[in-house]
């Protein structure tokens, strides 16, 4: 099994926050887990790190509707980062709109679209995924 | 050799002498003839011919000489009799009456009878003869036509069909009373342009169907057109345009039948604004069903996995932080709930009542609610709006709009500057637009404009920022049939437009 290095939890409630970076170090046996109250406080940190060569993460776990810069236009502005190697990104949000679905599908970046609550079906459906994801690319290591 | 005159001669006195030459003559060229004797009324006498014309075969001829006055009509016999002494009284006069008869069948003959009186040297009238053709045949196809025009005019004289003709030009050459009335117009209007009785926004489509009449003649084209009604009204018409040509395929005329369509059309409008206004409350309601559902999911979603992971609890400092957690959310959950009855409640009355409110009056009232707010801010406003102007709303929803607008403007006032925010009204074609500007924070509007007025979407780190104002106040505008538009740049301000429908 893949086992993600280095996660991102982009959440802007603290409640749900909390549950998510359990539950993936947990059961996705994540060693470190990073959160984000808001897309550009993810991004702000992604981008220092690129800038800085230092840890890139490995899957974030993104949330829809937040302040300030919301899933979508996290999306958006992270698929123009240029980054070396392969980041799995799952939405994970409370929305079961057709529409939100539909648009995830657009980003190839998006692995997986999940509705709360992460729970063991959600969880065993994620590593899944991860293991179907091809082995990183070791570029510039 | 003989000449024509020689032949001429030769037939008249073939006629005197040769009764064969007689008779031809009176059974090919008549239907009845018959001689009677002035000075003796009973004594007459009538041809075969005649009562073979009445159905009656040779042996069948009654013996009396006067049986065929039983079957003439009485008044007809009356009234030629009457004749008949009018010529013998005046010489000159001639004879001519027509005279209905029975046939043997009981059909009955009309036979033209022509005559003549006889006089004696001492110009004495002695004699009449009477010559008679049978024009049963004429009389029948002149009653026919008769009829035919009585059907034809009393489709024409209809109550609930105009009945046009125009020559190819388009002027009117024929229109039934019907027409008339309904349009207020007289005779005066025969000769003038049809196109003139039309709304001048019909013409070109009036235009395109006397086209269609010229290129495939002889068939019906259908068009509705508006007329103005002699009350003022537009009336809707369906008209079927003909072109009728004569033998050379020239066209000479179009013919129009056309029927009012009016309330059908007012109806069919109605039942598409309903269908409009419908079809807009439905999405209104998916989106809300979609909104609510992701609110309570998000909150439900965290219950759930907060009692899975209180189960799991290894230490009882992880239990007393999930119990905390778990009061967290709970609150959450209810203040949720609260904000989602807020819009709840205004989903919910699609059909509240709308009244004329003045904006001056509740402007007034909103800035008074929020007095201590502005002079604790030390915020200047100024209002710029007519004392006379009112808009129709849900009086309600107008003072929740204004009350929000101007807290809004308040709430993200710049640190960096006197706060000073200006309400003006401006008329726009179906619209009163009241403008709310500030030159607060601002936003980008490129960046936010599907969120600004979404839900639970803040954009300052701002404390008391519910994220529901905007959404419910875009709600409330909605539902009175109006818009609101932002304009905003950061660092300098915002506008927020409020359309009133005027028609609302």
């Amino acid at each position: 099994m893949r086992t993600p290095k280095l996660a991102y939890v982009v959440e802007d409630d603290p409640v749900t926050s909390v549950i998510t970076e359990l539950i993936i170090r947990r059961n996705l046996r994540c060693d470190e887990v990073q959160s984000y109250v808001n897309g550009q406080k993810a991004l702000d940190q992604l981008t220092a790190a690129l800038a800085k060569g230092a840890s890139i993460p490995d899957l974030i776990l993104l949330d829809l509707n937040m302040p300030l810069m919301d899933g979508w236009e996290f999306l958006e502005a992270f698929t123009h980062l240029a980054i070396g190697k392969q980041v799995c990104v799952f939405v994970l949000t409370s929305s079961i709109h057709p529409d939100d679905i539909e648009k995830s599908k657009y980003y190839k970046e998006v692995k997986g679209y999940f509705s709360k609550p992460l729970d063991n079906h959600n969880v065993a459906r994620m590593q899944q995924l991860l293991e179907e994801m091809p082995q990183p690319e070791t570029i510039g290591q | 050799m003989t000449t024509p005159a020689d032949l001429k001669t030769e037939l008249y006195e073939l006629v005197k002498t040769d009764l064969a030459i007689f008779n031809f003559l009176q059974n090919t060229s008549l239907d009845g003839l018959w001689l009677s004797d002035l000075q003796v009324p009973e004594n007459e006498w009538v041809s075969d011919k005649f009562w073979q014309t009445l159905g009656y075969a040779p042996d069948q001829i009654p013996t009396d000489s006067t049986a065929w006055r039983s079957l003439v009509n009485p008044a007809d016999l009356a009234a030629a009799r009457e004749q008949v002494q009018a010529c013998v009284r005046e010489p000159n006069r001639l004879f001519e009456h027509v005279l209905r008869y029975t046939h043997r069948d009981g059909s009955t003959v009309w036979l033209r009878c022509q005559g003549l009186v006889l006089r004696d040297m001492a110009g004495l009238p002695t004699r009449m003869m009477g010559a008679l053709l049978n024009v049963t045949k004429e009389k029948q196809e002149g009653a026919y036509a008769q009829e035919v025009a009585n059907h034809y005019g009393s489709i024409l004289s209809n109550q609930s069909v105009y009945i046009i003709r125009t020559d190819p030009q388009g002027r009117y050459t024929y229109v039934n009373d019907f027409f008339y009335e309904r349009f207020g117009l007289d005779s005066k209007i025969i000769g003038t342009s049809s196109l003139d009785s039309i709304i001048e926004e019909d013409h070109p489509k009036c235009l395109a169907v006397v086209m269609q009449c010229f290129t495939e003649p002889g068939v019906p084209h259908q068009v509705i057109l508006r007329k103005p009604y002699h009350d003022g009204s537009v009336k809707s018409n369906h008209w079927e345009f003909k072109g009728i040509c004569d033998e050379a395929g020239q066209l000479t005329e179009i013919l129009c039948v056309g029927y009012d369509i009016t309330l059908l059309v007012e109806n069919l409008q109605k039942s598409q604004h309903l269908l409009d206004v419908t079809s807009q409350q439905n999405i209104r309601l998916q989106n809300f069903a979609y909104i609510i559902s992701h609110n309570i999911r998000s909150h439900s979603a965290n219950l759930t996995s907060l009692v899975q992971l209180l189960e799991e609890a290894e230490t009882p400092e992880q239990g007393a932080m999930f119990r905390q957690m778990l009061k967290t959310s709970t609150e959450k959950l209810a203040e949720t709930i609260v904000n989602l009855n807020d819009i709840i409640t205004v989903n919910s009355n699609l059909n509240k009542p709308q009244e004329p409110r003045s904006l001056r009056v509740e402007i007034n009232k909103a800035l008074e609610a929020l007095s201590v707010l502005i002079h604790q801010n030390n915020i200047t406003v100024q209002t710029d709006v007519p004392a006379d102007l009112t808009v129709n709303v849900v009086p309600a929803y107008l003072d929740s709009i204004l009350l929000n607008l101007i807290s809004n403007a308040v709430k993200y006032r710049s640190p960096d500057r006197p706060a000073l925010i200006q309400l003006a009204t401006r008329h726009e074609p179906g619209f009163v637009v009241l403008s709310v500007q500030d030159n607060g924070r601002g936003l980008d509007v490129k960046k936010n404009q599907a969120k600004l007025f979404g839900m639970y979407k803040t954009f300052h780190d701002n404390e008391d920022a519910r994220g529901v104002g905007l959404f419910i106040t875009k709600n409330q505008i909605e539902v009175m049939q109006g818009k609101i538009t932002v304009e905003s740049k950061v660092g300098v301000g915002s506008i927020f437009r409020v359309y009133f429908n005027e028609n609302a």
